[in-house]
């Protein structure tokens, strides 16, 4: 055998064991020393100079004379403690059992006299009752004609609805460029639950106002000569935004692998996984579904454009659970929809990544949005 | 040793593989929140084939919209927003200019009277977005006069393509029309589209009538009349109005009839003695039977629709609670447990909720709960709210809520079983007491 191939071949595994697993082996970055540093002033440093030089060390030290050897050791013997007395107590008679009670000559009590009439309450003082304040146990849900995933305020009235928010744009007659006026935009209503007439409290405000508080008491000295506590200088944490690092990890990453002619990269990051994800929701309206198909879990395959935008011919069921053909069939026309409608102004994907969202997978679980 | 570094570094390649391959996979995303609102939807005038058809194509076209949009669950954008208009039943849709104004669905349609004078309806729905056809289009033949039918015959189709569920347009309700001061009432039994519409007298308001009940088929009614001073269930063919009194013993007093799925089976209230139980009766025969045999007052009884068990209302825990047995009696299970009273239970058509009348804190309430007792949720509250009716596809509730005072008038109101969409049916007269019957054929 070839000692130089066992030696290559030796190094090869061990290079790619370290490649695989290297990252276990990793060390942490030496620790480095940190020294603290005060920047003082020159008028600072001239004071320093000028104090008082350090008091003289002292020479000598008295120091305690050492026995002498011809010393008596201390006597250390005690006479032993007598014992304490102890009187045992001497014991009593048994006690003479107690006379048996003559019962021949008791009376039974008088009955009380019970009246049928109830007894008056004392009604307490309003103003008790007042100190009470009567609010409601849980904010009351506002009710809107619409249920989504976030409570949308009522839009201004003469604003357009529409999914996404825009200022509206009038013409400037000063400006150079000349922007295009556009109406203001705002998303529709919307609350995060069914109100239900049952559930609508009739008041919300409380009926009795609180009473008002005392007249704080004179505060006492030792109050005011408490030292307030120093507020403690807050901490501040560097800032590490996840998805910046995810961001240029993947930018680094990508460089790497932009070898290849067309567009390729790493996988999405969370962040624009999220952005997808809401972007399909906010277009999922399972308001006209069956309970059967609210019921109905539908995957559903879509390809994509580079431009972001869903090849409609495409959109197909891979799998339905939970209910039956029927509420397969309207959930999964639910999701065409929602895939369609809110993809017709292309979905905002990065299209350096375009080769992981080439083709992508959505399963719709209503399972949250049966009663809600 | 060459050989096994080789073996190794191929199994090692091959192990890394799929990782590579795994990443150009499709992108997995989850879906788990969306929203709930009306879908949009537009009905343009149906294009009427011939002139004698001129005249229905809008009038059909708003009936749609108006049960459509009843529901809750679509919204109609009106004809003045339609970019394109529908000129001919067989050309093209645009779909640009529906997906411009965010139409979701579109129906169309075509109306004419043939020979014969039977008017002929015939549409298409469509999915905007897809860009397809939902379904195959129908045509529809009837009488002129049926013209409504027609219309909300074509509602429930669009319903049920759309939801995935039955819908409820062609269906009837059975009530009692009330007139007259509170103190002296005339009440007599009516029966009326679902929607308010077409309203004719079954009887006349001689004597009070209460509780009219539809059979499974909708060709008959049940209700408690007190005719002879004491009130007696009577069984009232709706097409010819001719009607006959249940067999009871003499005596007694029977109420709160409701058919079994069966149509042959009647469940009712009967008192004796001071002490009211449940029996069940068939009504060919005339034999009757005794459900329940305790001190404490047993009523409403509900049939669940496979017929196999009953739900009714009973004080023998000491406040009315609602009760579930077998149809043909035994062992009761208590199924309310909430703070109040509970009362005139009825088992959804589907079988998976019970609907009932609460009264808890002064304060009238219909709700829903399965039909184990559990997920009880209150759907109104009001000062009176009683006497709930499902609709045919169990997603509506239909029911009777009085106002406060000595004016108060009964009206029937309906809600959707989430509780949203509670709107009042509009009737001429007061009305309570409804009963909704099956779709009609």
């Amino acid at each position: 055998m070839n000692t130089g191939q066992i030696i290559s071949g030796a190094g090869h595994l061990a290079l790619i064991g370290w490649a695989l697993i290297g990252g276990v082996f990793r060390s942490d970055p030496l620790p480095f020393e940190v020294t603290e540093v005060t920047a003082i002033s020159t008028e600072e440093y001239a004071a320093l100079l000028a104090r008082d030089s350090a008091p003289e060390a002292v020479a000598s030290v008295d120091t305690p004379e050492p026995p002498a050897p011809g010393d008596l050791a201390p006597d250390l013997s005690s006479a032993a403690d007598a014992p304490p007395e102890v009187t045992q107590p001497e014991a009593n008679d048994s006690p003479p059992p107690d006379a048996v009670p003559d019962v021949s000559q008791m009376t039974p009590p008088d009955p009380a006299e019970v009246t049928d009439a109830p007894p008056v309450l004392e009604v307490p003082q309003e103003d008790m009752a007042a100190m009470v304040p009567e609010v409601s146990p849980r904010p009351n849900p506002r009710p809107a004609p619409r249920v989504a995933p976030e409570a949308v305020a009522p839009p201004e009235p003469d604003v357009r609805i529409d999914d996404v928010a825009n200022p509206e744009v009038a013409p400037d007659q000063g400006a150079e460029v000349v922007e295009e006026p556009a109406e203001a935009t705002a998303p529709e209503e919307a609350a995060t639950e069914i109100v239900t007439e049952a559930e609508k409290l009739e008041q919300a405000a409380p009926s009795v106002s609180m009473r008002p508080k005392a007249r704080p008491a004179r505060a006492t000295e030792a109050a005011q000569e408490a030292p307030k506590p120093a507020p403690e200088p807050s901490r501040q944490k560097p800032a590490t935004d996840k998805s910046a690092v995810n961001d240029a990890l993947a930018a680094a990453l990508g460089g790497a692998q932009q070898n290849n002619d067309r567009p390729s990269g790493p996988p999405l990051t969370s962040g624009e996984k999220d952005a997808l994800r809401l972007a399909v929701q906010q277009c999922w309206n399972v308001g006209s579904l069956s309970s059967d198909a609210l019921r109905t879990t539908v995957v559903v395959a879509v390809s994509m454009g580079e431009d972001g935008k869903p090849n409609n011919g495409s959109i197909r069921m891979l799998s339905a659970s939970g209910g039956g053909d029927t509420a397969a069939k309207q959930a999964f026309e639910a999701a065409r929809r929602a895939i369609i409608r809110c993809g017709a102004r292309g979905f905002d994907l990065p299209v350096e990544k375009y080769d992981s969202w080439r083709d992508i997978e959505m399963t719709f679980n209503p399972e949250k949005m049966r009663i809600k | 040793m060459m050989r096994m570094l080789a073996t190794l570094l191929m199994a090692l390649s091959l192990w890394a593989l799929p990782a590579v391959a795994q990443s150009n996979g499709p992108l997995r995303i989850e879906i788990t929140e969306g929203v709930i609102e009306p879908l949009p939807y537009a009905v343009p005038d149906f294009v009427s084939d011939n002139s004698a058809g001129a005249d229905f194509g809008r009038r059909i076209a708003r009936v749609i919209a108006s049960d459509l949009s009843g529901t809750g669950l679509f919204r109609e954008i009106p004809n003045e927003a339609h970019i394109s208009q529908i000129t001919s039943f067989e050309s093209p849709v645009q779909y640009a200019d529906w997906k411009a104004i965010n139409a979701q669905a579109l129906i169309t349609g075509a109306v004419s009277v043939d020979n014969a004078g039977k008017l002929v309806v015939r549409f298409r729905i469509y999915d905007v977005f897809s860009g397809q056809e939902l379904g195959s289009g129908l045509q529809f033949v009837g009488t002129q006069e049926g013209w409504r039918r027609m219309a909300h015959k074509v509602a429930d189709q669009v319903y049920t393509r759309i939801t995935g569920e039955g819908g409820y347009f062609d269906s009837r309700v059975v009530f009692v029309g009330e007139s007259g001061p509170k103190d002296k009432r005339a009440k007599r039994l009516a029966i009326m589209d679902y929607d308010g519409a077409n309203v004719s007298y079954l009887t006349d308001s001689s004597s009070i009538v209460l509780a009219p009940r539809f059979s499974p088929t909708g060709d008959r009614v049940l209700y408690t009349s007190y005719e002879t001073g004491f009130p007696r269930i009577y069984v009232l063919d709706v097409a010819s109005v001719g009607r006959r009194a249940l067999e009871t013993q003499p005596g007694t007093m029977s109420f709160a009839p409701r058919f079994g799925p069966d149509g042959r089976t009647v469940v009712y209230s009967l008192t004796q003695n001071g002490n009211s139980d449940i029996f069940r009766m068939d009504i060919n025969s005339g034999a009757s039977a005794r459900l329940t045999d305790a001190p404490s007052i047993e009523t409403a009884p509900s049939f669940s629709p496979d017929g196999s068990q009953i739900v009714f209302e009973s004080d023998r825990s000491g406040t009315p609670q609602l009760y579930v047995m077998s149809a043909n009696g035994g062992e009761a299970r208590r199924i309310s447990f909430g703070q109040g009273r509970y009362g005139t239970p009825v088992w959804s058509p589907r079988g998976d909720l019970i609907a009932f009348t609460k009264q808890s804190k002064g304060r009238f309430h219909i709700g829903v709960m399965r039909t184990d007792g559990s997920e009880e949720r209150l759907l109104t509250a009001s000062f009176l709210d009683e006497g709930p009716t499902w609709a045919p596809n169990g997603r509506v509730i239909m029911f009777t809520r009085e106002t406060q005072g000595p004016q108060g008038q009964a009206s029937l109101y309906s809600v959707d079983i989430t509780g949203r969409n509670l709107k009042q049916v509009q009737t001429s007269t007061g009305a309570s007491d409804p009963s909704w019957s099956p779709l009609q054929n």
